[in-house]
């Protein structure tokens, strides 16, 4: 019986330490596990001597209470253990009749009241309780950590804000057995169906909802006839009706998104960022958008792009989206606004620079959050990006969008694909600086570039060099290697490597895992880009050039019936309307704008 | 005394002792209530005589002979009648206990003494598994099912003679072979490592008080006997001591059940139920409604008033009348006498034709019409909602709060009104015909009322059928009555010591059922603090309890894997059935009477047949433990929630139409419909609010009810 009562006591004054010295799978356990039935359902594997304590944890608890170890024999630990776990058992009882899936202090606290011991007091801790750990002497030991508190802090202390009073909220969980799309609620399909959509289209037909289509049935009865008709069912299951609210929405999101009024279209930017349900109006958007640029590369509408992108970034940041399906109309157009050789109407002036720096931080998004190893989205982007660059006949405006745009995909991209260019690039740059040319307006704009080129290449490539280059730095080898940027990428260096040393950071090269690239020349950079040439537009042409890059040839957007008329003439007299904000339209082929311009094609 | 739990006898219960419920109607306060009545199902058999002297004597002195003469007379017969019926019945030696063995509670556990070597036992053990696995593949199946019981009270016997190792060994290495759901019982056993830990654990003292149950038909048990015959040696003695001690062997005529069948129904921590055990005819069937054709109208008036002429009222109240009058006399509904309610007020019969006229409006729901779903969030409450309620008309929300408190929210734009002060009540013309409005004191009307009065987390909440009670349990062990009226409480019900899970109105009102941590459910009627009833039979916590429809049987579900059906008028337990393979956390009637639903935390929902206690199906598809069930109105679909977020519709029309009731009979065991797909109708996916509770509107609105996380 003395040992009984010690026990408890041991309990008492050390309960929430056993449970961190008991190992810290019984309470990891017991937390959320409450699906798989008893606390301790998931520790099938293990034996049964791992329910008892340590037998020098409890001499600890023993040893802090004041009782020399001796005193405490194999049987009390097991007793403990036993009550411990009977505790355990309670208190996860409690949980579920609390609703919860996770066990909390107080569940502990009125296990052991139900049990007739005394709750440990103080110990509710509103989060998790961090456990130390410490060893020495041989001895192992885990224990909570008690600040003290300096009671003149605590009463000089701000009093915190009163916690929010209760209340009722309702919303629509599902009208006549549909869940609405709204914010609260989940997704209707959830990201994996998406994108399990996305790369087997055919897994629609195996669909229960696809079940009642009848071609399905008929092509589920006839597997032999499976191959002729494959294609058209596709097409058919593709079609998209959007209801009448749908309509409504993506007419207030596109005029809110390319309209004059910054307060609306940053509300639309926002709900295109969050909303979930927009997958049904995705291809619609994604159209509007490639359309758009398309459209406004040739008027030149520098805001009108920027807009576009912006809608292109909030598509991106949606979780709920998933736009696999959707890049082979998302990626051209925005290379389109990177590489272009004219944004705006006043390349001298205008900041299109922002665009394209907008724009290729907007790409190397898209190649990080959907570069798989089957549609190689990087490796085509970074080639077509190095074949801009290396063009002898495109502008320097475009060379700049290409540099911009593989420099944000990582200093591995920069080393590989930059650094040994920068010679070639700084001629190019040193002939747009060549007072001959200067003469013309053209020439001018170049010289823009080359400051910009320049600039851009010291900024982004110089914290390369510093990895790859050793450190004693010599003028002339950076003159010799890169050309007229030599100098400038020399001082820069210089200027990293002193920062470095003196903000004594000790990590060590930037670009990390390079070891053997000495110099620029990294002999294997062209074993990179196997392949020829990615489909692109013909350099020099006078057409702006739109980059097509076919993603995914069994997508089934291409099929989507949309029916649209871009024309910048009919309809509005000039594209600019009176407030001087250039103005997209896009019409039905009825003519009149309509909000309400996309039709499901009728199948047959 | 009654608290003590029994093990449901084999036998039929003793005859029923005459229960004067109290009339209620003449039960005042002057009146000296009847004690509370001592359960016949909570009689120890084994009671010793002096136990049985003074209760006798006890019952004599409160002029209660008639009871005392039954008590003496069902005593009597209980130990050899079991003997005698049941081996008149099977022909078999199997026989309860020993008469020794229970002479003294403590001698329980002396049936454990065994001179047997230690080193036997393993020996022994392994030959019986091997001896069922190389059986026949038809009878294998129920052999395999005395595995874990011989298992249990080999171990228990091993450390009962201080063979701690050799207990330790054989745990070891045979636990592994057993059923995955008896794996926790086989941890908590496992921490029976010493003699002196078999006192006090609740899994020692299930197994010790009551005999491990298995059905086996009767070819399976001449199988068993057979192998006796082979098994003759001295050494096997130890097993058939045990066979013969622990086990009930409930052997029934028929072919052997098979694996599927089997699967169904184990689970119980102490077996299945025998047959005797659901024998009992009970009344499942609804009375007849009381005549509500005069009150109708008035109820149709006061929803529409001058909305339609008066031709057209009369045809309404024609057409409602026809409705009444289909009503049939249930042949299986108990009669209007056999449990005692209070005369229905005329108020209340109003507020009934209400309800007649809404549900007649209510949507059918078929797979073709879904019901649409309103989810209620409470939103600043995370971790802290701990129970969750509706009022039958929709109009009030209940909330019990992990702080003690209890909120009532009006679902209607009005606001909630407490009635004026004693003074002011006095000088309303009591005739006037708002006088029910002017009763209420209109400047303190307030969006919700927060009730405070309990000490710990209040875990159930029930509205009475006519809104004038909410009635409130909590984690202290009391039970609270609060006017929805005056806004105050009325009375504190005290009876449970330990926490108390689940506190419930009877559909019928007055009456009302509770069950908590002591193993017990109680019933109580809101005119006496003492509870009435005490259902003891459970071997842990009785988690969930659901009123029957006619408000004469109370089902409860517990943590020992079995679900129980209690008569209220007698107190007996007349179903048990067992299959949840894990604790039991919700249990619903439906509409109808006939089934019960029964969720729990192996996620698996049962629907069983009340009128013999069989398994009938089985859906499984939720993810996480099953939360709450709900009835639609009508009863043809039903609706679970889960701890995975989720609230799924079932077609249980669907299902009773396709069950074929004429075969079912008490020995024959229907076949388990798991086809959960098929009846499968929607599920619905909350973001990240976990579900509290479910309801179904008059309209079949379906609304859910949670705390954000």
């Amino acid at each position: 019986m003395e040992v009984d009562k010690d026990d408890k006591d041991d309990l008492g004054v050390a309960g929430s330490g056993l449970l961190g010295a008991a190992g810290s799978d019984d309470v990891g356990v017991t937390e959320g596990s409450a699906a798989l039935g008893g606390p301790l359902q998931d520790e099938k594997d293990t034996q049964s001597s791992e329910f008892v304590l340590r037998s020098d944890s409890v001499r600890s608890y023993a040893e802090s209470i004041g009782l020399s170890t001796n005193q405490i024999g194999e049987e009390a630990i097991i007793f403990m253990s036993r009550n411990l776990r009977q505790i355990l058992q309670d208190a996860s009882r409690i949980m579920f009749h609390g609703k919860r899936e996770y066990l909390m202090a107080k569940d502990i606290d009125m296990a052991l009241k139900a049990s007739g011991l005394e709750p440990l007091y103080g110990s509710v801790a509103g989060e998790h309780i961090p456990f130390r750990f410490a060893s020495g002497g041989g001895r192992e030991l885990h224990f909570g950590d008690d600040k003290e508190i300096e009671l003149t802090d605590l009463s000089a202390a701000p009093i915190p804000k009163v916690p929010m009073g209760v209340s009722l909220r309702a919303h629509w969980l599902a009208i006549e057995g549909v869940q609405p799309a709204i914010p609260d609620n989940p997704p209707a399909q959830s990201k994996d169906q998406l994108q399990q959509e996305s790369s087997n289209p055919l897994t629609k037909l195996n669909n229960p909802d696809a079940k009642e289509n009848k071609l399905s049935q008929v092509l589920q009865s006839k597997p032999t006839k499976l191959k002729n008709m494959e294609t058209v069912n596709v097409k058919q299951l593709a079609t998209h009706e959007l209801s009448v609210e749908q309509q409504l929405y993506y007419k207030e999101i596109t005029e809110a998104c390319v309209g004059s009024d910054e307060g609306r279209r940053a509300e639309a930017l926002q709900s295109l960022a969050c909303d979930p349900g927009l997958h049904q109006m995705l291809p619609r958007l994604c159209t509007f958008i490639a359309e758009g640029v398309r459209v406004n590369v040739v008027q030149h509408n520098l805001a009108i792009l920027i807009y576009l992108m912006r809608m292109v970034k909030s598509l991106l940041e949606n979780q709920t989206l998933f736009l696999e399906k959707y890049l082979h109309e998302l990626i051209p157009a925005v290379i389109t606004c990177i590489v272009s050789r004219q944004l705006c109407t006043r390349p001298d002036v205008d900041n299109h620079w922002a665009l394209r720096d907008f724009a290729s931080r907007l790409m190397a998004n898209i190649c990080k959050n959907f570069n798989t190893s089957t549609n190689s989205v990087q490796i085509r982007i970074t080639r077509m990006f190095s074949e801009a660059m290396k063009n002898v006949k495109s502008p320097l405006v475009a060379h700049y969008g290409a540099i911009a745009g593989l420099q944000e995909l990582g200093p591995e991209v920069i080393k590989v694909f930059i650094v040994p260019h920068i010679k070639y690039i700084a001629d190019r740059v040193d002939q747009a600086n060549d007072p001959n040319i200067m003469a013309s307006s053209m020439g001018n704009i170049d010289k823009i570039a080359a400051t910009h080129i320049r600039n851009l290449i010291i900024k982004s490539v110089s914290p390369v060099l510093k990895g790859i280059r050793p450190p004693p730095d010599i003028l002339e080898e950076y003159k010799a290697e890169y050309g007229s940027f030599g100098p400038l990428l020399h001082a820069a260096v210089t200027r990293l490597r002193q920062s470095s040393k003196t903000s004594s950071s000790s990590s060590g090269s930037a670009s990390g895992s390079s070891s053997g690239g000495v110099g620029g020349n990294v002999p294997s950079a062209r074993s990179v880009m196997p392949g020829s040439n990615p489909v692109m537009g013909q350099p020099g042409n006078q057409q702006p050039r739109i980059y097509v890059m076919s993603t995914n040839a069994t997508s089934g957007v291409q099929n989507t019936p949309v029916q649209m008329v871009m024309s910048p003439t009919v309809g509005t007299p000039s594209p600019t309307n009176a407030s001087g904000q250039p103005r997209m339209m896009i019409q039905t082929p009825g003519g009149g704008v309509q909000g309400v311009f996309i039709q499901p094609q009728n199948p047959q | 005394m009654a608290a003590v739990p029994s093990p449901p006898t084999p036998t039929s219960s003793p005859a029923p002792l005459p229960s004067p419920l109290p009339p209620s109607a003449s039960a005042s306060a002057s009146n000296p209530t009847p004690a509370p009545l001592i359960m016949p199902s909570a009689i120890k058999k084994e009671e010793p005589d002096s136990e049985l002297s003074r209760v006798l004597k006890f019952l004599q002195e409160n002029q209660l002979g008639d009871a005392a003469e039954k008590v003496k007379r069902a005593f009597a017969t209980s130990s050899p009648s079991t003997a005698s019926s049941s081996s008149a019945a099977t022909g078999i030696k199997t026989e309860p206990a020993t008469p020794n063995v229970g002479s003294q509670p403590n001698n329980v556990l002396a049936s454990y003494e065994s001179e047997g070597d230690p080193r036997l036992y393993e020996r022994v053990y392994h030959d019986l598994v091997e001896f069922v696995h190389n059986s026949l593949d038809l009878y294998r199946h129920e052999l395999a099912l005395i595995l874990y019981p011989v298992f249990v009270h080999m171990y228990l016997e091993l450390i009962y003679n201080s063979h701690e190792s050799t207990g330790k060994d054989f745990l070891d290495r045979f636990s592994v072979i057993q059923e995955t759901f008896f794996q926790e019982d086989i941890k908590k056993l496992s921490f029976i490592s010493k003699k002196e830990h078999m006192a006090g654990s609740e899994l020692m003292e299930n197994f010790q008080t009551s005999q491990f149950t298995v059905r086996m038909s009767r070819d399976t048990y001449s199988q068993l006997r057979q192998q006796k015959k082979y098994m003759s040696e001295k050494k096997y003695t130890i097993l058939w001591n045990i066979i013969q001690e622990h086990l009930y062997l409930d052997v029934y005529e028929g072919i052997a059940r098979n694996k599927g069948q089997i699967v169904s129904t184990a689970g119980g921590v102490v077996g299945e139920a025998n047959r005797q055990a659901n024998r009992t005819k009970i009344f499942h069937g609804l009375p007849k409604e009381p005549d509500l054709a005069n009150y109708l109208s008035v109820a149709a008036e006061s929803e529409d008033p001058g909305e339609e002429g008066d031709k057209a009222k009369k045809k309404k109240a024609k057409k409602d009348l026809s409705f009444l009058r289909k009503q049939r006399n249930d042949p299986n509904a108990p009669s209007a006498n056999r449990m005692p309610f209070p005369e229905l007020k005329d108020g209340d019969k109003i507020e009934k034709a209400k309800k007649y006229r809404e549900l007649q409006k209510r949507l059918r729901l078929t797979n073709e019409s879904l019901p649409s779903a309103c989810f209620y969030t409470v939103l600043n409450a995370k971790e802290s909602v701990t129970a969750v309620e509706l009022s039958d008309d929709s109009t009030l929300i209940a909330l019990g709060f992990a702080n003690a408190s209890v909120q009532v929210w009006s679902l209607l734009p009005y606001k909630l009104k407490p009635l004026k002060p004693a003074e002011t009540l006095m000088d309303i013309d009591q005739d006037a015909d708002d006088v029910f409005h002017r009763m209420m004191d209109d400047n303190k009307g307030e969006a919700f009322k927060e009730f405070l009065g309990h000490s710990g987390p209040v875990y159930g909440l029930s509205f009475d059928p006519n809104k004038d009670f909410l009635i409130s349990c909590s984690e202290d062990g009391s039970i609270r009555l609060w006017s929805l009226q005056t806004w105050t409480c009325i009375v504190n019900f005290r009876g449970h010591m330990s926490p108390v899970w689940q506190v419930l109105f009877s559909p019928l009102g007055y009456y009302f059922a509770s069950c908590g941590h002591d193993k017990t459910a109680r019933l109580w009627s809101t005119e006496q603090s003492q509870s009435l009833r005490i259902f003891a039979g459970h071997f842990s916590d009785v988690d969930c309890i659901a009123f029957h429809p006619n408000g004469n049987y109370v089902a409860s579900g517990s943590s020992d894997r079995s679900v129980r059906l209690w008569d209220c008028v007698t107190g007996a337990c007349v179903r048990l059935m067992t299959g949840h393979k894990k604790s039991i956390s919700c249990v619903q009637f439906s509409v109808d009477g006939r089934f019960l639903v029964t969720g729990g935390e192996d996620r698996r929902i049962l629907v069983w047949d009340v009128v013999y206690g069989h398994l009938l199906g089985d859906f499984e598809s939720h993810g996480k433990r099953i939360i709450a069930l709900g009835f639609s109105r009508g009863g043809s679909t039903l609706a679970s929630a889960s701890f995975d977020n989720s609230i799924k519709l079932w077609n249980f029309e669907k299902f009773t139409s396709e069950l074929n009731l004429e075969e079912v009979n008490v020995t024959h065991n229907p076949n388990v419909d798991k086809d959960s797909k098929r009846l499968h109708m929607a599920t619905f996916y909350t973001k990240d609010t976990g579900i509290a509770g479910l309801h179904f509107t008059r309209r079949n609105l379906l609304i859910g009810v949670g705390a954000f996380h």
